[in-house]
């Protein structure tokens, strides 16, 4: 009997030597965090627009705003996205609150140990949860290069005006600035986004007409 | 009942002319200014005539624009009357000086010695200004100061260098520059007796010896240096050194948005982060003037409670593993209780302890779903669980040995004493503040306040376990009440808050929480001053640890449930 009992006793560094894992996980099941858990942080790349709330209301200064390709470029011109260092980080949940695009959040990950630097300093690309993807992205790219150009074009056109009516220049230039606000948003019938292309109602003078009569059916075509 | 323009009458006409500026806010809060030369009088006044024998606190302001220093003492009564009396009393900034209420009220001593060394104010008549919260090298700097430039003085390129002393410590030195020399305005390191010289000049006999009990504690969590001096198993003197983990958070909060030092108030103490996160923000909405709805002072009444259950959860147990004497662990059950509470609240704020979550004119988060079913099963089994907890020290004989009739405070003395919370409602006194200052939905709950009979340790927890059975009777109505709504207020919570002050009390589960708050209609705080309940109990004690034996020590400074770190702030 005690022979037998030996015998298992020796067998069992040798069962235990063919598992890979030999550090167990405990508690075997992870607690369930609520809803409201504030945890590693989660953005969502698609919609932030790089406006540095979330940076300035920091108590620690942890975050800091960092280039990052696969954003919005209609929204967020400099395509600069918050990175955050969770080694200063105090999960208090200021930049959440302060976010006006509603982009960040907080999530039920809350486990960070890492190896590397970067995952402790974690950019964009570590907390995005929501991205264009490299084809989405081209096109985007290529909309908003499109955009500026188009901007251009009515500058352009806007100056000839100016030049052939002397003295109403500078009105012309107002209103012409207020209707490419206006014309800004149609652009954003990009693929992930749900702004609807409705060109503006408003009109603000003869100059502004033109230059959204211009403007239009190019969004037209291209959405 | 006394209200404060009754108060301010009876000032004016005792004092003609000593009242060079006043206002009352409401019939609970009287602002006066007083002229410097007549304070003592008039406190002596106030204590004497009109029944103000709580002396809470005292702040220093320095006004550097107006060139002067401010002492402001809160005065208010125990239960007689409701007012609470601000009085400032003015003095230049070159050579602050102010008479010192130390002989007057006895707990008066500390917080003239933490305005002494902050602000460098002088009290004429103070019986010992000695440093309590900074290192030595940092005395004579006067930190607070709205013109100081840090430590070491980085904006003169000065940097401290180490130095042995003459007795084999290292010492840091600032070296005078050239220009400081010739001009002769090196600055002179005060001299006065060190911690320890002090103590040692007590010891009378050779039959007496210190003992140190700190500054790592089994007593409480958080460093404090504890020294007793004993004669064989009885202690003659007790005396308390801080300063241990002094985090300067009412100077970080001067140089912090209004919204940031929500984040601050949370790491004073966190065990009661929710009830600070109230104080700070309270004293701000008052000075906004904002309401805030109705269903957010409910949230915020149910998670200020279920914080208490399980900061008095937590403090009990710690306790009694100290005392040892108990037959069974009430630590591991208390942490098992305290863990459902915990994970209430973490439902809604999202954090386990540093919560975060009061906001000016509202709260973070509403409740969740299924919140109310939830909390009322753990409310429940919380109520029957401490039921049980009461049953089991009542049957326990060696716990009556340890608790019973060890470090008894008499109501007279628990008043002078200026202690609050539990150890003073335990001596019997009915002073809370949720009666007191009433705040949020407080005035339209039911509950008692409860007090104990003998005030000696075993009433203390005794008071704490059924406190946890009142909150449970608090959340429960709250529950049953609390209207939907929204959860913040409508007008829009400016980034600059209008110039102003104001003084706001909560009950934190130790005792009476105040947070003076200044505005100069600036993005930051002009200054917040905590009047912490930890503070107070501390000061009182080493009059309390006189005569008894070594083994009640633990005992006695244990049933006090403290934080250390709050005390430090
Ligand atoms: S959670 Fe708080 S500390 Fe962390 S990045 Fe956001 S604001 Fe900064
Ligand atoms: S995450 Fe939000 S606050 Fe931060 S830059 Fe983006 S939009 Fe602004």
């Amino acid at each position: 009997m005690l022979k037998r009992k030996m015998l298992m006793n020796w067998s069992w560094p040798l069962k235990i030597a063919r598992e890979v894992e030999v550090t167990r996980l405990y508690p075997e099941v992870m607690m369930e965090l609520p809803d409201a858990e504030r945890g590693l942080h989660e953005l969502d790349a698609t919609k932030c627009i790089g406006c540095a709330s979330c940076a300035r209301v920091c108590p620690n200064s942890c975050i800091e705003m960092v280039p990052y390709r696969y954003g919005n470029p209609l929204k967020n011109k400099k395509m600069q996205y918050p990175q955050i260092d969770y080694g200063r980080c105090m999960f208090c949940g200021l930049c959440v609150d302060e976010c006006p695009a509603e982009c960040l959040k907080m999530g039920k990950k809350v486990t960070m140990a890492g190896w590397e630097r970067d995952e402790i300093v974690r950019g964009p690309e570590k907390i995005a949860v929501k991205k264009f993807s490299e084809k989405e992205e081209q096109a985007l790219e290529a909309e908003a290069k499109r955009i500026a150009a188009e901007k251009a074009a009515a500058k352009k056109a806007a100056a000839k005006e100016g030049a052939k009516k002397p003295g109403a220049a500078g009105a012309a230039g107002a209103n012409n600035k207020a209707a490419k606000k206006k014309t800004a948003p149609a652009g954003e019938g990009a693929p992930a986004s749900k702004a609807s292309g409705k060109p503006s109602e408003k009109t603000a003078g003869a100059a502004a007409e033109e230059a959204k009569a211009e403007a239009n059916p190019k969004v037209g075509g291209a959405t | 009942m006394t209200t404060a323009s009754d108060v301010l009458s009876s000032i004016q006409s005792a004092f003609p002319g000593a009242v060079l500026e006043s206002k009352v806010e409401s019939d609970r809060r009287l602002w006066a200014t007083i002229d410097s030369s007549k304070i003592v009088d008039v406190c002596k006044h106030l204590t004497e005539k009109l029944a103000f024998d709580h002396y809470s606190g005292a702040a220093g302001v320095d006004w550097i624009a107006r060139n002067e220093m401010e002492v402001v003492q809160i005065m208010t009564s125990h239960g007689a009357h409701q007012v609470v009396a601000m009085l400032k009393s003015k003095t230049p900034r070159e050579k602050p000086t102010i008479k010192s209420l130390a002989n007057l009220y006895w707990n008066a001593n500390w917080y003239e010695r933490e305005i002494w060394e902050m602000f460098g104010i002088n009290f004429e008549g103070h019986p010992g200004l000695y440093p309590l919260l900074l290192g030595d090298d940092l005395v004579g700097a006067w930190p607070w100061r709205k013109d100081f430039k840090g430590y070491p003085d980085l904006t003169t390129g000065k940097r401290a260098v180490e130095r042995p002393t003459a007795d084999g410590y290292t010492e840091y030195f600032i070296p005078p520059t050239p220009a400081e020399i010739e001009a002769g305005t090196v600055p002179i390191k005060l001299k006065y007796p060190s911690y320890r010289e002090r103590e040692e000049a007590e010891i009378k006999s050779d039959a007496e010896m210190i003992m140190h009990m700190g500054p790592q504690h089994a007593m409480l969590p958080g460093p404090f240096l504890l020294d007793i001096l004993v004669e064989g198993e009885r202690v003659h003197k007790a005396f308390l050194d801080l300063g241990y983990i002094h985090k300067g958070i009412e100077k970080i909060m001067e140089n912090r948005s209004w919204l940031q030092g929500i984040t601050y108030t949370d790491r004073m103490c966190y065990v009661a982060s929710l009830t600070n996160n109230e104080c700070y923000c309270g004293a701000v909405e008052k000075i906004l003037g904002v309401e805030v709805p109705e269903r957010a002072q409910y949230i915020r009444v149910i998670l200020e409670e279920l914080s208490r259950i399980q900061s008095h959860l937590i403090g009990t147990g710690e306790f009694l593993t100290l005392i040892a004497g108990v037959g069974y662990a009430p630590w591991n059950f208390m942490i098992i209780d305290r863990e459902r509470i915990i994970s209430m609240i973490e439902s809604v704020t999202g954090a386990r302890l540093t919560h975060t979550f009061v906001r000016f004119g509202g709260a973070r988060n509403d409740l969740p779903e299924g919140f109310a079913d939830k909390c009322r099963d753990a409310l429940k089994y919380i109520e029957s669980r401490t039921k049980e907890y009461i049953e089991l020290f009542n049957q326990d004989p060696i716990y009556h040995m340890r608790m019973e009739d060890v470090g008894a405070l008499s109501a007279e003395t628990a008043k002078r004493v200026g202690i609050s919370g539990p150890p003073l409602r335990a001596a019997g006194v009915a002073y809370d503040m949720r009666k007191e200052d009433p705040i949020l939905a407080y005035p339209d709950l039911d509950f008692k306040v409860i007090t104990g009979t003998k005030g000696d340790c075993a009433d203390r927890v005794d008071v704490r376990l059924r406190e946890i059975l009142e909150s449970v009777h608090i959340i429960e109505q709250c529950l049953d009440r609390i209207p939907s709504g929204p959860i913040m207020t409508e007008t829009k919570v400016p980034k600059k808050i209008p110039a102003g002050e104001a003084y706001y009390r909560v009950e934190d589960p130790r005792g009476e929480m105040g947070m003076y708050v200044i505005s100069d209609g600036g993005d930051k705080p002009y200054r917040v001053k905590v009047r912490g309940p930890f503070y107070a109990t501390l000061q009182t004690l080493p009059p309390l640890l006189e005569g008894v034996y070594i083994a009640d020590v633990v005992a006695i400074a244990g049933s006090m449930d403290g934080c250390p770190s709050e005390a430090d702030r």
